[in-house]
């Protein structure tokens, strides 16, 4: 298992973080639903070329984030369009609609797959983003295993918000029971449930990075935080409007 | 909405205008708040300048601890913020009244994001 090494900075990090960083890097290198695992690092690699790409600069101080042409940086195998979906997310994600998802879908970027890409960019991006905020130097990506995808899909799925397919509150039953309180589920634990894995890695580096889903019924502070709920929500308010992110 | 919520918890009167920027807003009744509403704001915007700044001044003022923890949080919420709008996530608890006062008080209408969530004759 890769291991995540925080001790260039000097003071300790909570093991529990390394340790879900470590556990994802393994999720990430081997075959997904929806993409085998060269292509599930390449998606890594792929979000992490956005932040350098010219065309997302010049994308994101247009008016219209659909009517300028130009070519995304990609030095991976991933088709324009994947790269494309990836880079909006990392660059431009609050002007991604429903057309562009479904035009995805006709064109061989199936939803389910463009959940997985998701789950996907912003795991790792949310790791990096730990990284470069204590100022040290990314983790390199892991070996991609071979073997292929699954394909599987969860039984019950409903069209009740947003742009995919999800498993209604009360659906997380079976192998999926572990992922709410069946009944209890906030739109965004929902998101990523047409490709259960992906909402599991969000939610595992969720726990240590935040609070798990049973923690954030804490208003006050848990035991194993330095710092109280108050202080999270600033935290977490401030990241989210300077993301002019309306949830 | 959390932050609210967890002031009310633990009775004690905050300002939400710390999460649009202000530093003496983020201060009022939240230990570090100045220092932790810039070390989040700095790691949002993405600028390694006031990302070192910011880093220093609430490593200074709070201890690593804290930093980490923060850094966890806002590392955590930058991706939040994008399953929410690459999903085209609706806000949850949109009839609630403490959300609406807290839309207004913060003018989160404004934002592209929000088209998910009102209703076509709403914004």
């Amino acid at each position: 298992m890769t291991a995540f090494d925080f001790s260039a900075l000097g003071f300790a990090v909570r093991r529990d973080i390394p340790e879900a960083y470590s556990a994802y890097w393994e999720v990430l290198a081997a075959p997904g639903n929806w993409w085998t695992g060269p292509e599930r690092v390449a998606i890594a690699d792929a979000s992490r070329e956005a932040l350098s790409c010219e065309f997302c600069v010049l994308r994101k101080q247009s008016l219209s984030a659909y009517g300028v042409n130009g070519i995304h940086k990609n030095s991976g195998p991933l088709s324009g369009r994947v790269v494309d979906a990836v880079h909006r997310i990392i660059t431009d994600q609050n002007r991604i609609t429903q057309t562009f998802v479904d035009d995805n879908a006709a064109n061989g970027l199936s939803k389910a797959a463009y959940v997985e890409l998701v789950g996907i960019v912003v795991t790792v991006f949310s790791i990096d983003e730990f990284h470069r905020a204590l100022g040290i130097s990314l983790q390199p990506l892991p070996e991609p295993k071979p073997g292929e995808p699954s394909f599987e899909l969860p039984d019950a799925l409903v069209e009740d918000m947003g742009f995919v397919p999800t498993i209604p509150a009360h659906g997380a039953t079976g192998k999926n029971a572990d992922l709410w309180v069946p009944g209890s589920a906030a739109n965004v634990v929902r998101a990523l449930s047409l490709v259960p894995d992906a909402a599991r890695g969000w939610q595992q580096i969720a726990g240590a990075q935040y609070l798990s889903l049973q923690g954030m019924q804490n208003l006050v502070q848990d035991d194993n935080r330095s710092i109280n709920r108050m202080q999270m929500e600033l935290i977490a308010g401030r990241v989210s409007a300077v993301n002019e992110c309306f949830y | 909405m959390m932050l609210r919520a967890s002031a009310m918890t633990t009775d004690t009167e905050v300002d939400l205008q710390g999460v649009v920027g202000n530093k003496t807003s983020a201060a009022t009744g939240i230990a570090y708040g100045a220092e932790l509403m810039s070390f989040a704001e700095s790691i949002a915007l993405r600028d390694e300048h006031s990302i070192v700044e910011s880093r220093d001044g609430l490593l200074a003022a709070a201890g690593p601890a804290v930093l980490v923890d923060a850094a966890g949080v806002a590392a955590n919420f930058q991706r939040m913020v994008r399953i929410a709008d690459s999903i085209g996530l609706p806000f949850d608890y949109m009839d609630s009244t403490m959300v609406q006062e807290i839309q207004q008080e913060l003018g989160l209408k404004r934002f592209a994001s929000s088209r998910h969530s009102l209703h076509p004759d709403e914004g």
